[in-house]
C-alpha cells in the first residue's frame, strides 16, 4: 500500500496529543472529585471486576483509531493489485532436443519442463492467448496463440525427446506468429526454454536483436544442471549435456527480458508460476481511500455508542 | 497564619486586617465547610435521656458500683430517729425541732460518676449528605454525654483521636469548667482531609483506659470506619466501665445512587476512585459489602456486651438517641 499525499500522515501527530490532552483532562479530576468516605469500600467493589477497565477506554480508543483512519484516507491510500492484459499474447517455446531427456533434472528434464509449463498455463487468465512453438532439430510442434488454452496443453503434453537444438529458427517463427507481419501488434511476450547451446540454424542473439525492435521481449529459461549427462542405453558413452546460461542471458538482455537458470523442478515451476501472473496481467494501483472514511465513520459511531453509556454523565 | 504574612497584609490599606484568631485554637483542627451544629438539645428531653443512662449505668443492682471513697458521703439518703451510737454531729437540728424527737440525717456515699467521652475528629466524619454531617450527629451526641455526666457532682473527661497530633485529652471536669472546656473542643470541628491514622480508635481507647482508673461510663463515638483492632481495648474498658458505643453513619455511605460517572476521593488516604455508578453490579456489590462491614460492627459489639446506639444523618439523631437509651 503507498500513499499519493503522504505528507498529510505527519497528522498522525494528532493521536499523542491527544492521549496527552485526556491524561492532562483526567489530571483535574481531583478537582470535581466528591468526597466519600467509602471510597475504599467502593474500590474495593471495583476491583472485584465490575466492568473490566479496557471497557472504559473503549471509546476513546475507537476515536482516536477513527482520527487515525481519517488521516490516512486524506494521505490518499492505493493498492496494487494486478489486472490481466486485454488480449495479451504469449508464446512457448519449448526445447524438446534429445538433451531434454538428461535426468538431472527429475524426472527428466522434458517432462520437469511440460509440468512447469502447464503450471505457467493454469496462471494466465482466460483472455490469453498462448501459443506453443516446439522445437529440435527444426520447430516441428507449431500452435498457434489462441485463447483455447486446451489446444496449448495438448501440443505441450506431446513432446518427445530427441534432436539437436535450433533455438534461432524457433524463435523467429514464435516471433513471426506474435506479431504476424504488421507493426501494431497486442502486448506479446515469448518464454523460451532450452538446456543447450544453440547449435544449429539462425544466430539466436540476432532473432533477439528483432524481437526488441518490435517491443516483443524475450524470457528466458535455461534448465538443467551443469553437470548434467546423458547415457545412450544401458552400456553406451555418457554425453555431457550442460545448458548454455550465457547464450539464453544474451537473448533475455538483448530483447528486452530475464533470465532464470532453474536446476530444480520446483525452482522452473516458480519461475514459469511466476512469469505466468507477470506476463498476463499488470500492476494497477487504485485508490482506497473510501474503505479507510467507511471505517472511520464505523469507528466514530463506536465511540460514540460507547460513551453515551459511560460518559454522558462526566460533570 | 505565619507572622510575616500577616504583617504584609495589614500592611496594605486596600486590605483589612486579619481578624485575630480565637485564642487557643487547636492548628490541626478545622470546622467543616457545611457545619450546622447539632440543633436544640431540649431539657426536657435531656431529663428524660438522664433516666435512661442512670439505668444503663446502675445495671440492674444498687451497690454494684463502686464509690469514689470510702465513709459517710455528702448526699442525704434519710433523716431517722436517733438512736444509740449515733454520731451526735449527725443531728438534724431543724428536724428534731420540728418532731420534738431527736433525728439524725444518714448519708449516703457520693455517687459522683465521671464519663469519658471518646471522640472521633477524623476527617470521614466532616461528611453528610441528609439532614447533618456526622461531625454534626456525633457533636450533639457528646454534648448530651457531657451534660448528662456533669449531672449528681459527675466529671466529664473527653479523648478525641483521628486528627493529626495524636488524641486530645481533656481530663475529668466537674460542672462549669467541664462543660467550656468540652463545648470549646466541639466547636474547632474535626481534622483536615488526607490524614490517615488507622489505629487512632484503638490508641484512643488505650489511652482512655489508662487515665480512668475508677469505674465510670464510657462512650465511644465514632462511625467506627477504617479502623481496626478496636475489639480488644474496647473489651478491656468494658471490663472496668459501662459502655455505650454511638455510631454515626450516613446513608449515602450505604448505598451508591446511580448517577454515570463519578469520580470519589477518600477523605483520609486521599484515594481517588472513578466508577460507573450505572453498574447496577457494582451498586449491589458495594452495597452488599457497606452492610457486611456494619453487620460486623454491630456484630463486635454485641459480642463485646457494649451497648450499641446507631445514629444516622438523615434523622432526628436526638429522637433516636433517646429511643435507643430509654
Amino acid at each position: 500500500m503507498s500513499f499519493g499525499n503522504p505528507l498529510w500522515l505527519l497528522a498522525l501527530a494528532l493521536i499523542p496529543l491527544a492521549l496527552f490532552a485526556q491524561r492532562l483532562s483526567h489530571r483535574r479530576t481531583r478537582a470535581y472529585a466528591v468526597r466519600f468516605p467509602a471510597a475504599a469500600t467502593l474500590q474495593q467493589a471495583l476491583s472485584e471486576g465490575a466492568s473490566p477497565s479496557w471497557r472504559r477506554q473503549l471509546p476513546i480508543a475507537a476515536l482516536l483509531l477513527a482520527i487515525a483512519a481519517i488521516v490516512a484516507a486524506i494521505a490518499a491510500p492505493r493498492v496494487t493489485h494486478r489486472v490481466p492484459i486485454r488480449a495479451a499474447s504469449l508464446v512457448l517455446v519449448l526445447d524438446h532436443s534429445g538433451s531434454m531427456a538428461s535426468n538431472d533434472v527429475r524426472p527428466t528434464r522434458l517432462q520437469a519442463a511440460i509440468r512447469a509449463a502447464n503450471t505457467f498455463i493454469d496462471q494466465l487468465p482466460s483472455s490469453a492467448r498462448v501459443g506453443v512453438v516446439g522445437f529440435s532439430t527444426s520447430p516441428d510442434t507449431i500452435q498457434q496463440p489462441v485463447t483455447n488454452h486446451a489446444a496449448a496443453r495438448t501440443a505441450i503434453d506431446n513432446q518427445q525427446a530427441g534432436g539437436g537444438t535450433d533455438t534461432g529458427p524457433a524463435l523467429q517463427l514464435a516471433l513471426q506468429m506474435l506479431h504476424g507481419g504488421k507493426r501494431s501488434h497486442p502486448p506479446a511476450a515469448i518464454v523460451l526454454l532450452s538446456d543447450g547451446a544453440a547449435n544449429l540454424g539462425v544466430n539466436p542473439v540476432t532473432v533477439a536483436v528483432q524481437a526488441h525492435r518490435e517491443r516483443i521481449p524475450i524470457y528466458t529459461v535455461a534448465l538443467g544442471t551443469p553437470g548434467g549427462v546423458l547415457s545412450e542405453g544401458l552400456f553406451g558413452p555418457t554425453v555431457p549435456v550442460p545448458p548454455d546460461p550465457q547464450l539464453m542471458a544474451g537473448i533475455a538482455r538483448t530483447s528486452g527480458g530475464r533470465a532464470y537458470n532453474a536446476h530444480t523442478e520446483e525452482y522452473l515451476r516458480s519461475v514459469y508460476a511466476t512469469l505466468g501472473r507477470s506476463l498476463s496481467t499488470v500492476a494497477r494501483e487504485r485508490d482506497v481511500s473510501a474503505y479507510f472514511l467507511v471505517a472511520a465513520g464505523v469507528l466514530l459511531l463506536l465511540a460514540v455508542l460507547g460513551s453515551v453509556r459511560t460518559a454522558a454523565r462526566i460533570p | 497564619m505565619p507572622a510575616s504574612d500577616a504583617s504584609t497584609r495589614a500592611a496594605s490599606p486596600l486590605l483589612r486586617p486579619p481578624a485575630a484568631p480565637p485564642p487557643s485554637t487547636d492548628e490541626a483542627l478545622r470546622p467543616p465547610d457545611a457545619r450546622q451544629g447539632p440543633g436544640p438539645i431540649p431539657a426536657p428531653l435531656l431529663d428524660a435521656l438522664d433516666v435512661g443512662i442512670n439505668r444503663l449505668i446502675a445495671r440492674t443492682l444498687s451497690g454494684s458500683r463502686r464509690a469514689t471513697g470510702v465513709g459517710a458521703g455528702t448526699e442525704l439518703s434519710q433523716l431517722r430517729p436517733y438512736e444509740a451510737g449515733d454520731d451526735v454531729r449527725h443531728i438534724d437540728a431543724a428536724a428534731s425541732a420540728r418532731t420534738a424527737a431527736l433525728h439524725v440525717r444518714v448519708h449516703v456515699p457520693e455517687r459522683a460518676l465521671t464519663t469519658w467521652i471518646v471522640l472521633d475528629l477524623s476527617p470521614s466524619m466532616a461528611f453528610g449528605t441528609a439532614r447533618r454531617l456526622k461531625a454534626d450527629v456525633a457533636e450533639g451526641a457528646a454534648t448530651v454525654f457531657a451534660r448528662l455526666g456533669l449531672r449528681r457532682a459527675g466529671s466529664v473527661g473527653v479523648v478525641a483521636f483521628g486528627a493529626p497530633g495524636g488524641p486530645r485529652v481533656l481530663p475529668p471536669r466537674g460542672s462549669k469548667p467541664g462543660m467550656v472546656a468540652v463545648r470549646k473542643l466541639l466547636e474547632q470541628g474535626v481534622s483536615p482531609d488526607e490524614h490517615q491514622e488507622p489505629d487512632a480508635l484503638e490508641n484512643a481507647l488505650a489511652r482512655t483506659f489508662r487515665l480512668s482508673k475508677l469505674p465510670g461510663l464510657v462512650v465511644v463515638i465514632s462511625d467506627f470506619r477504617d479502623h481496626r483492632e478496636w475489639e480488644r481495648p474496647l473489651g478491656a474498658l468494658r471490663l472496668r466501665h459501662a459502655v455505650i458505643a454511638v455510631e454515626v453513619s450516613d446513608p449515602a455511605e450505604s448505598s451508591l445512587p446511580a448517577v454515570g460517572r463519578l469520580a470519589v476521593v477518600d477523605p483520609e488516604s486521599g484515594a481517588l476512585v472513578r466508577v460507573d455508578s450505572s453498574s447496577k453490579r457494582l451498586r449491589d456489590r458495594f452495597e452488599q459489602l457497606e452492610r457486611e462491614r456494619r453487620e460486623g460492627v454491630a456484630r463486635e459489639l454485641r459480642r463485646l456486651g457494649i451497648h450499641h446506639i446507631a445514629l444516622s444523618t438523615d434523622q432526628d439523631w436526638l429522637i433516636e438517641l433517646g429511643r435507643r437509651i430509654g
